[in-house]
């Protein structure tokens, strides 16, 4: 168990950059999202912590004790591949107990132990299987518990759900997250996948690029996100290029006054160019004859129904809990006048990129 | 679909089933130094292979050659082929090419080259002595260290080639996670990459084994007059000493000696890691 510390990790191959000084702390029994697009740079960190990548500046310090130079054997760290990458020719009592025989823990204690880890993911009684004899979401639990039996300083996990289908992948997230409560590891987790980062961890580190662009809690970025790239990567956003014009007014690249809050942000409000921050799902909508507002789509999605609306030249989505049957929003359809409105603290004034 | 087999099925069987058939009904008859071949059903040639010192000596010579080949061989080429399967660079099929290279050379022109090396005048021992390392020429060529160096020098490539295409299928992500679960690379090589490398390994290994039981040009030529192996014994038979039952009984215990160890061989090293 420990604390994991990323001090300004930087990783270069000729003259592009994979991973631009990233700094981070994960706290002992803290579980962190490394969130972004491919090629952000997320997996080149996750390997670094691992020790399969070398560093090309920067430190790794895992339990206080810096193992920049420490190959990976000699790291206490757990990892669960993207592929599971179990051992094909060993059985699943034999790919749990890989590690602890490379630890020098006896045979008893070491059968001892890999039953419980088996235990842990449910899966005792396939114990003697190979990993080709076990479904998807088994193996990924072998994989979790080959990782977990060691008691690692800290636990990696690279794209953990992406090879499961949807439905299992809810189930496993859940179990995953609440093994890392329960064994309070310290976890640092790899994903593309905003929603299983926001549901899994406690704080998230959204990378562009190579570089961090946001770390916070899910609530935080959410609401406050700090840059355009932030709010379109968590949760969906309209963002509106435009300008500020008074304190509480917003024109739209396209001649629309929107209002706003610019005092709602922190720190000074952009003067030049800048992007007004909408989320769909704060944006009201009612039918009016009058309203300036069209309706130019609607999809209906169960228990919410999305409108792309126009306004004056700007193209908006708003996403409302559909509406009860009966209720005028139900009869909206393409071509007809609506009314927006939103509470001017949810649109947030952003620096234009 | 079972037609595509015929024009290749054809080919087989005039080319190599008919004159094995042929050449085991020679092997059974009787040889007179008048007449040549006498025709007779009898078990006489395979009797004298057997006995005679001479030819269970040049038959060991050929087991202790293909068997410390194809061990060096695998030695050799292990390495290598991990190097060739992980390459991940745009020289990886350049490098292929090079592994590839030697076969370009047939046997006779390679040994010509050794020859030219290894011989009492040839370049190591004129640069040896040149330098004052040494007073006369070192015996370098008509040995066994330089037929066993010749052969692996020709089997290597088929070797690494067989080897590299197993590897390139072992996830890398295994030797990572084993890695990550604490495994030094030795342990990493031991316990994931050779077990999972095994069915190469046979492969490999059965191919260079009877490349090596069978060579001709390069015992020949690097081994001199005083070192046989069976299949120039064979040749000697048939041409020079005109025995012609007697060469297609040494050819079928040449045949039937590389079978029954490459099957037992493959057997035993499959059957071992499939247990552990």
């Amino acid at each position: 168990m420990g604390s994991l510390v990323l001090e300004a990790l930087s990783k270069r191959y000729g003259s592009s950059t994979a991973v631009e000084r990233v700094d981070l702390e994960v706290t002992q029994g803290e579980m962190v999202a490394l969130l972004g697009p491919s090629g952000c740079g997320k997996t080149t960190t996750l390997r670094m912590v691992a020790g399969f990548i070398p560093p090309t500046a920067g430190r790794v310090i895992i339990g206080g004790q810096d193992v920049t130079h420490t190959p990976p054997y000699a790291r206490d760290t757990g990892m669960v591949f993207q592929s599971y990458a179990l051992f094909p020719h060993m059985s699943v009592a034999q790919n749990v107990a890989f590690g602890l025989e490379m630890r020098k823990v006896g045979r008893a204690e070491r059968d001892a132990r890999v039953m419980e880890a088996l235990r842990l993911v449910r899966l005792d009684h396939l114990a003697d299987r190979l990993p080709r004899q076990l479904s998807g979401g088994q193996q990924q639990r072998v994989a979790l518990a080959r990782a977990l039996v060691v008691n690692p300083a800290v636990f990696l996990l690279d794209e953990p759900l992406s090879n499961l289908d949807a439905k299992l992948r809810g189930e496993v997230r859940m179990e995953i997250r609440a093994l890392q409560q329960r064994l309070g590891l310290t976890t640092l987790i790899v994903t593309h996948d905003q929603e299983e980062a926001l549901t899994m961890a406690d704080r998230l580190v959204v990378m562009e690029r190579g570089r961090v662009r946001q770390v916070g809690t899910a609530e935080e970025l959410y609401e406050h996100p700090a840059d355009p790239f932030v709010a379109g990567f968590v949760g969906r956003c309209n963002l509106i290029p435009g300008r500020l014009e008074a304190a509480d007014a917003f024109r739209a690249e396209s001649g629309a006054l929107l209002h706003c809050d610019s005092g709602a942000a922190p720190g000074p409000a952009p003067t030049g160019a800048a992007l007004l921050a909408l989320r769909p799902e704060r944006i009201g909508l009612a039918p009016d004859p009058a309203g300036r507002a069209r309706i130019t789509a609607v999809t209906y999605l169960g228990a919410q129904t999305e409108y792309h609306v126009e306004q004056d030249g700007t193209a908006l989505l708003v996403a409302r809990p559909t509406a009860p049957l009966g209720d005028p929003l139900r009869r909206l359809a393409v071509g007809d006048a609506v009314v927006l409105s939103w509470d001017a603290a949810a649109a947030r004034l952003l620096p234009a990129e | 679909m079972a037609a595509l087999v015929l024009p290749a099925g054809l080919l087989v069987v005039m080319l190599l089933v008919a004159p094995m058939a042929l050449l085991a009904r020679i092997s059974l008859n009787r040889f007179s130094p008048t007449e040549l071949m006498v025709e007779a059903t009898t078990a006489e040639n395979y009797w004298r292979a057997v006995q005679d010192p001479y030819y269970q000596q040049v038959l060991g010579t050929t087991l202790g050659v293909a068997l410390g080949c194809t061990v060096l061989a695998l030695a050799l080429g292990f390495p290598a082929a991990y190097w060739l399967a992980r390459m991940e660079s745009r020289w990886k099929s350049l490098a292929t090419i090079l592994v590839l290279f030697p076969l370009l050379v047939g046997n006779v022109v390679r040994s010509a080259g050794w020859m030219a090396l290894l011989g009492n005048e040839g370049a190591i021992n004129a640069a040896l002595m040149g330098a004052g390392i040494t007073g006369g020429p070192l015996p370098l060529l008509y040995n066994g260290g330089a037929v066993v160096v010749g052969i692996v020098a020709v089997v290597l490539p088929y070797m690494i080639l067989t080897l590299a295409a197993v590897i390139e299928g072992i996830p890398r992500q295994a030797e990572e996670a084993a890695a990550n679960l604490g495994g030094r690379p030795m342990t990493v090589f031991r316990r994931v990459v050779l077990p999972l490398a095994l069915p190469g390994v046979v492969a490999g290994s059965v191919l260079v084994f009877i490349l090596c039981m069978n060579a001709y040009a390069t015992p020949v030529l690097l081994g001199g007059p005083q070192f046989k192996m069976m299949a120039p014994a064979v040749y000697d038979q048939f041409v020079r000493g005109n025995n012609w039952p007697f060469g297609a009984a040494l050819a079928f215990i040449l045949l039937a000696v590389t079978l029954v160890l490459t099957v037992v061989g493959s057997t035993l090293l499959g059957r071992r890691y499939r247990a552990a």
